[in-house]
């Protein structure tokens, strides 16, 4: 029978660094993954001329090579560097609409207040105190939590004992009077997947920190050259991957991990999983129910289901420029609506949200589609569950219809784009829960509001010994939380086996 | 460092309260269990089983299978799309991908219409030894080329070359039997009139609708054939066409067609965007391609190691997933055309010919990775599957 250290069960973002960073300790490594490419959402596909991004729009955490960010140190430290080609963004973000309203942001504090200040001039010193309060905010934060203040208070550390379960709109409300100033503000909650009302304070603050701080980036080749990347040095550091094998059970013996059956009837043990599989589908189908403790049961029904996204992908036979797109990330809101009436309208089947954003990557990265061509993709955020409704005859109807209604909306912004279509595909929540076998389709995992943050959840452990997470579901969700996550978990099993 | 700070953030009792609320009240996950799967499963199945219930002879080297399901519905499909079936011949599992004839607004069966290559395992097989009643396998309905109401013309011209009939005969049934909005020219191309498949029913709806114009064009005419001769070229259709706007252009047919049609349609200043091109399976030459190595006969042998595990010995003008499967080694595949990548796998060392229009992403390229349905071996290989 087969033996391994560690079997890491996904080869998506949490997967592929956890499966890294244990071979890198000579660790016995199996990686198990049910498609057959690396990635999860961190992939790529081909249409015609086209090589689509799936899923990455602005990576964070990178930082400059002068002043390197976490993730950048991270990527570094696992020896995959030299295979990734990071291209900074040079903008924060662009925003059309609604109505005739523009703004253009680059990755600069002094340019986002002044932008800011010359759109709302009767809102000046808000936007300066509110830029100040975030910056502030940030900096507490990361001196409590990430540089571990050995000492820390209320006297110390205010603005994080005061702000830090607050709302986004609670601390908007508190500066502005401007509807449409609070929504430009914080159109950032599309990353996250609930609106300002919901959202904390602390994502909006420290989005702002880390994005202009240290810079969105784009990789080269698209998320699938970093899941390459990183699949290739796991190879080259001893590990096994097995493509086109799902984990079929995980085996459990009194409370304690003892290895898994692959969907091809092997049984392979260990005494440690990595599981990068959502904790649902890990605690419902992997697992047998007289294995699962009642404290994860109770502790799941308190999460819900994050959004889902419907996607356009599309190429165009003309380069941005000449089709007037200048936002490598661009925001579309149609109303000035940013409270709960988001979360409604996300369970709708139509297309008349408020959140969509648009991707062109062609913008930071000039050779990223053919010569004489651009892509971009647009995403919109909606529920799954609506779409299980959908009669299956009438699926492929519905997926246009909402397609039409968001190349409407693209139409007016840029008139005759629509006339330059080489290539479409649109991705429905239903597409997303056949790629991502997360529940519902869930791009973000469960939810994320204040009651989820790791301060209330328990993140990455279980109480099946041996057994641990590593994925958007058990922490914050995106590209540097979900890669770093799976760090985290290999640091953890790597000093569980140490102290044996 | 007192890592329970948080408890006297402001606002802390009342998300306590909250989050011991929703574990009251919250969803019941066990419930959630593969909740989506039987969704899926009517859309895209991983295997359908079907029983063929017809065998309709259309030409004297091209028959219709009518396959059923014997116990589901069968999923929805776009007309132009196509099935895998996964076959088992002389003990080498394989698969071949089949366009379904039969229009989408009906799924009480799919048809699919087959027609005899010289020497081809699958479609002799299917011809010869498939009879009504038997049960065959195949992947859900697959595929891109299709009418995209998004952005193509409502009116199609299609070009289609010997059995690339197939996904624009159930294009048209649809259009006409649904009474779409939609104007549909076929220009149809067969060595021979009598190798014209659906050809007395293309003529048959031509005369009926007025949105359906059919052109068959015939390279070796009997004597005294009226009918259009040669191969579809540009003066061809611009002829029969007149207006060339507004047009989106649909191709299905034999490599040979690709290869004469596209300069042609370029020719005619058709921008890319307005044209749609159905994969077609390898060429039956691959040797004859573009940029393939001189010093490399298409009869040479070469030795492929899979990782860890067996070593075979493959022609070099056979794609290797082909070659694999004739081995005993079945990947997972889909179009065969190079398109899907579902039978992507690593090469560790060794070269591979790979034919232009393989969609092979680009990091892939980059860390060799390659689809085996659409690469063909010029050294001794070692892969990892």
């Amino acid at each position: 029978m087969e033996t391994f250290d560690v079997i890491v069960i996904g080869a998506g973002n949490g997967g592929l660094t956890a499966s890294t960073a244990l071979a890198q300790k000579g660790l016995k490594v199996l990686l198990l993954e049910r498609h057959n490419i690396p990635g999860g959402c961190a992939t790529s596909f081909c249409r015609g001329r086209f090589e689509f991004e799936v899923a990455l729009h602005q990576l964070s955490g990178v930082g400059t090579p002068e002043s390197p960010g976490p993730l950048r140190m991270m990527l570094s430290q696992l020896g995959v560097m030299e295979d990734l080609e990071l291209v900074e963004i040079k903008e924060l973000y662009h925003v059309i609409g609604p109505g005739d309203f523009r703004l253009d942001l680059k990755t600069d504090r002094e340019q986002v207040i002044a932008a800011f200040q010359e759109k709302f001039p009767h809102e000046k010193k808000g936007i300066e105190d509110f830029f100040n309060l975030s910056y502030q905010y940030a900096f507490q934060m990361l001196s409590a939590f990430y540089f571990k203040d050995p000492d820390p208070s209320r006297d110390k550390f205010p603005l994080l004992y005061q702000y830090s379960f607050k709302t986004a709109q609670e601390v908007l409300d508190q500066f502005f009077r401007d509807p449409l100033l609070k929504c430009a503000l914080s159109l950032y909650w599309g990353y996250l997947g609930l609106p300002p009302s919901r959202l904390s304070f602390a994502y909006l603050a420290m989005l702002f920190f880390t994005y202009i701080e240290l810079k969105p980036f784009h990789i080269k080749g698209g998320s699938q050259a970093l899941s390459n990347a990183l699949i290739h040095r796991f190879l080259s550091l001893g590990g096994t991957v097995r493509f086109n094998c799902g984990a079929e059970k995980i085996l459990v013996d009194q409370g304690r991990i003892k290895g898994v059956i692959s969907e091809h009837g092997d049984r392979i043990m260990s005494r440690y999983i990595i599981s990068n599989v959502s904790p649902v589908a890990t605690y419902t189908s992997l697992i047998d129910p007289e294995h699962v403790p009642v404290t994860v049961v109770r502790e799941m029904r308190g999460r819900s289901l994050s959004p889902s996204a419907f996607t356009l992908f599309i190429g165009f036979d003309r380069e941005a420029h000449e089709l007037g797109l200048t936002g490598s990330m661009t925001f579309f809101p149609n109303s000035t609506d940013i409270t709960d009436n988001n979360l409604i309208e996300m369970q709708r089947l139509n297309m008349r949200n408020p959140f969509m954003a648009m991707s062109c990557y062609d913008l930071a990265d000039p050779g990223f589609s053919p010569p004489g061509t651009c892509q971009v993709s647009i995403v919109t955020l909606k529920y799954g569950e609506p779409w299980l409704r959908v009669p299956p005859a009438q699926y492929h109807q519905e997926k246009f219809r909402c397609a039409e209604s968001l190349l409407q909306r693209l139409e007016e912004a840029f008139p005759g784009v629509r006339g330059h279509i080489e290539e479409i595909e649109a991705a429905t929540p239903l597409t997303h829960m056949r790629y991502l076998g997360h529940p519902n389709g869930a791009i973000y995992g469960f939810e994320q509001y204040a009651k989820d943050s790791l301060f209330f959840q328990p993140g990455r452990t279980s109480p099946i010994d041996g057994l641990s997470f590593a994925s958007g579901w058990i922490g914050d969700c995106g590209f540097q939380p979900t890669l770093q996550a799976g760090v985290t978990a290999a640091k953890a099993v790597i000093r569980e086996l140490a102290g044996k | 460092m007192n890592k329970e700070i948080y408890k006297e953030f402001d606002g802390y009792d009342r998300i306590v309260e909250e989050r011991d609320y929703s574990r009251k009240y919250g969803l019941d996950y066990s419930a959630h269990k593969d909740s989506a799967d039987p969704y899926f499963l009517r859309l895209h199945p991983k295997r359908l089983t079907l029983r063929v219930s017809e065998s309709l002879q259309q030409t004297p080297s091209a028959r219709t299978l009518r396959l059923v399901s014997p116990e589901r519905t069968l999923p929805p499909f776009l007309a132009g799309q196509y099935i895998s079936l996964h076959l088992e011949i002389k003990g080498i599992r394989t698969s071949r991908p089949y366009s379904l004839s039969s229009p989408p607004n009906q799924t009480g069966f799919y048809d699919l219409t087959i027609r005899r290559v010289e020497g081809g395992l699958v479609s002799n097989f299917l011809l010869d030894q498939v009879q009504k009643g038997d049960i065959l396998y195949s992947s859900g309905p697959e595929g891109h080329f299709y009418y995209n109401p998004l952005f193509h013309d409502r009116t199609m011209v299609c070009l289609a070359g010997g059995s690339g009939i197939t996904p624009f005969m159930s294009m048209i049934r649809e259009v006409l039997e649904c009474g779409l909005d939609r104007e549909i020219y076929l220009f149809y191309g067969n060595r021979t009139l009598e190798e014209a498949i659906f050809h007395t029913r293309l003529e048959d709806l031509a005369g009926r609708f007025d949105n359906f114009h059919y052109f068959p064009v015939i390279e070796n005419p009997p004597e005294g054939y009226e009918g259009l001769i040669g191969l579809i070229s540009g003066a061809l259709i611009k002829n029969a066409l007149g207006r060339l706007e507004d047009k989106t252009f649909y191709l299905c047919g034999p490599q040979a067609m690709y290869e004469y049609c596209l300069p042609e349609l370029e020719g005619l200043g058709i921008p890319k965007r307005k044209i749609r091109q159905e994969v077609y399976g390898p060429p039956n030459d691959i040797t004859r391609a573009p940029h393939w190595p001189e010093e490399v006969s298409g009869e040479q042998r070469f030795r492929i190691s899979i990782k860890d595990r067996v070593v075979v010995e493959v022609k070099a003008a056979e794609p290797l997933a082909a070659s694999l499967e004739n081995q005993g080694l079945l990947l997972p595949t889909l179009c065969r055309s190079g398109e899907c990548s579902q039978c992507r796998v690593k090469v560790l060392s060794g070269k591979v010919y790979q034919p232009a229009g393989a969609l092979v992403r680009r990091s892939d390229r980059r860390f060799g990775y390659i689809h085996a349905c659409a690469a063909y071996p010029l050294e001794d290989l070692e892969i990892m599957i």
